[in-house]
């Protein structure tokens, strides 16, 4: 018997009013495979996740979690979420609680887990990504890239079976991607399965298994990323990657400007 | 019972004991109205962002009556017309009904925008860690708003302070109709008035103190 894929979209149309915003989406992720969504602006990469992660309700298809059917009730409802990780591109620390308070929340208040036990576990997530000396300090005391790597470290507390990274690294100085980025690689290269939203080519490049690239709600090229990123074969992709590096050689001269 | 013909400072502080026990009636209804308050505030502004269309427009429809019409009205609905239909309350819970549901209004809108005013990602966040709607409010978007709600509850509360006057309308014996009492007994509206202004100001002075003290400790 085949495995199921942990994630499996499969022909998902999704409307905003007379707005089309993805047209018969299919896409799988297997188990452990990292897989990097690109494209431009508006093209649906958001909506795709919060569909994957049932914050948004499909028109029409089917998304299942580790084979499991589209939950039915409330109940089902959290309990999937619960099972799937999302990290947003503003972030989202709840700002009433330390980064501490942050990671334990959800191990206890959805899990029930012991307070002792989750802590400990909080702990070791925390030195996981590098900010032991940080725990208990509450989120404005802390860097963007501080913030992201909190953030992570609260969707992993929750063991989650698949991550969601929507933008994990557009809201942050250009100096402090870096750190995020190492903290998603080593992420990736512990076995975890991520469906990573980026505008980040080198990271989509050198860690992700495969990208999808989503044009105007379609998915008009997948495939392993040296195939994708150097011989595109769609022509949207092409219009899509050559505006990125234009975009890339335009920020190059005034970055050196301003130094 | 008062000395009418006393000297002014002699004469003021023949009133006082007697006003001041009045005040305390004062603080006694404004303390149970708030709390009244609070909670069906508390109540209608979930109601109102609630999904389900029926809570949601029966919290609008009570926050636009309430809000709609004078206070005084209200007071003598629930004094005067409400025992016509069996629900019969003294004074004293009569005063703190109406004082309660009326601020209860207002306190409801105060809430709401508080609540719409935490940024939708926090409720994502939260709803993404597997969290329920409920758990979500309580553990995440309630805790937020404390800060923002303080100082427009505490203007509330002053309000709500001298808005217990209104209550000398139904017989309710609080300061401002111990007052009336007085000067009824002693024809000296000045001396009896401007003491019962004073001692509203100094309560509304000192919960404006303590309300911006308490700001200051919210924001650490
Ligand atoms: N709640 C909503 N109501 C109406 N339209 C929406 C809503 N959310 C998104 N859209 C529209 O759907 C389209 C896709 O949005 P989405 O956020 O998924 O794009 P994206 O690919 O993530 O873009 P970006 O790279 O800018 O984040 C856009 O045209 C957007 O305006
Ligand atoms: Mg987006």
């Amino acid at each position: 018997m085949m495995s199921q894929p942990m994630v499996q979209v499969s022909h998902v149309w999704k409307r905003y009013g007379a707005l089309d915003v993805l047209k018969d989406v299919s896409l799988e992720v297997q188990k452990g495979e990292v897989v990097s969504i690109i494209g431009p602006s508006g093209s649906g990469k958001s909506t795709l996740l919060r569909c994957i992660n049932y914050l948004e309700k499909v028109d029409s298809g089917v998304i299942r979690i580790a084979g499991n059917p589209p939950p039915s009730d409330e109940r089902t409802l959290n309990l999937a979420r619960s099972r799937i990780g999302v990290v947003f591109q503003h972030f989202n620390l709840f700002p009433h609680m330390t980064a501490l308070g942050n990671v334990i929340e959800g191990p206890v208040q959805v899990k029930k887990m012991p307070r002792s036990e989750s802590i400990e576990m909080a702990r070791s997530l925390l030195a996981r990504v590098g900010l032991s000396d940080k725990e208990n300090a509450y989120p404005h005391q802390l860097s963007g890239g501080q913030k992201q790597r909190v953030a992570i470290a609260r969707a992993l507390a929750m063991q989650p079976e698949v991550m969601l990274f929507d933008e994990a690294t557009s809201a942050l100085d250009p100096e402090l991607v870096g750190e995020v980025l190492a903290v998603m690689r080593d992420l990736a290269s512990s076995g975890m399965t991520m469906l990573v939203v980026t505008h980040e080519m080198e990271f989509a490049r050198d860690v992700s298994d495969r990208i999808v690239v989503l044009v105007d709600g379609s998915i008009v090229e997948e495939g392993p990323p040296g195939q994708v990123l150097s011989v595109p074969k769609n022509k949207r992709t092409r219009e899509f990657l050559s505006r990125v590096l234009e975009g890339r050689r335009a920020q190059l001269p005034a970055a050196l400007g301003a130094r | 019972m008062y000395d009418g013909v006393a000297p002014l400072w002699g004469f003021v502080a023949g009133i006082l004991p007697t006003l001041l026990k009045a005040t305390g009636v004062t603080l006694k209804l404004t303390v149970l109205a708030m709390c009244v308050g609070l909670a069906i505030g508390t109540l209608a502004a979930l109601m109102r962002i609630s999904r389900n269309r029926l809570l949601s427009s029966l919290s609008l429809a009570y926050v636009t009556f309430f809000r709609g019409t004078p206070l005084v009205v209200q007071i003598l609905i629930i004094y005067f017309a409400l025992p016509q239909i069996g629900v019969k309350l003294d004074r004293f819970w009569s005063a703190v009904v109406a004082l309660g549901i009326n601020a209860g209004a207002y306190i409801a809108e105060i809430i709401r925008a508080a609540i719409e005013s935490i940024d939708k990602g926090q409720m994502e966040a939260a709803r993404s860690l597997g969290m329920s709607y409920g758990l979500a409010m309580r553990r995440v978007i309630i805790p937020q708003t404390y800060r923002r709600l303080l100082p427009p509850l505490g203007n509330e509360f002053i309000a709500m302070l001298k808005d217990t006057s209104l209550i000398a309308l139904i017989g309710g014996e609080e300061l401002t109709r111990a007052g009336q009492h007085i000067i009824s007994a002693t024809f000296r509206p000045w001396p009896v008035y401007l003491t019962v202004a004073g001692i509203y100001l100094s309560l509304t002075a000192l919960f404006s103190c303590l309300v911006r003290f308490g700001e200051r400790r919210l924001q650490q």
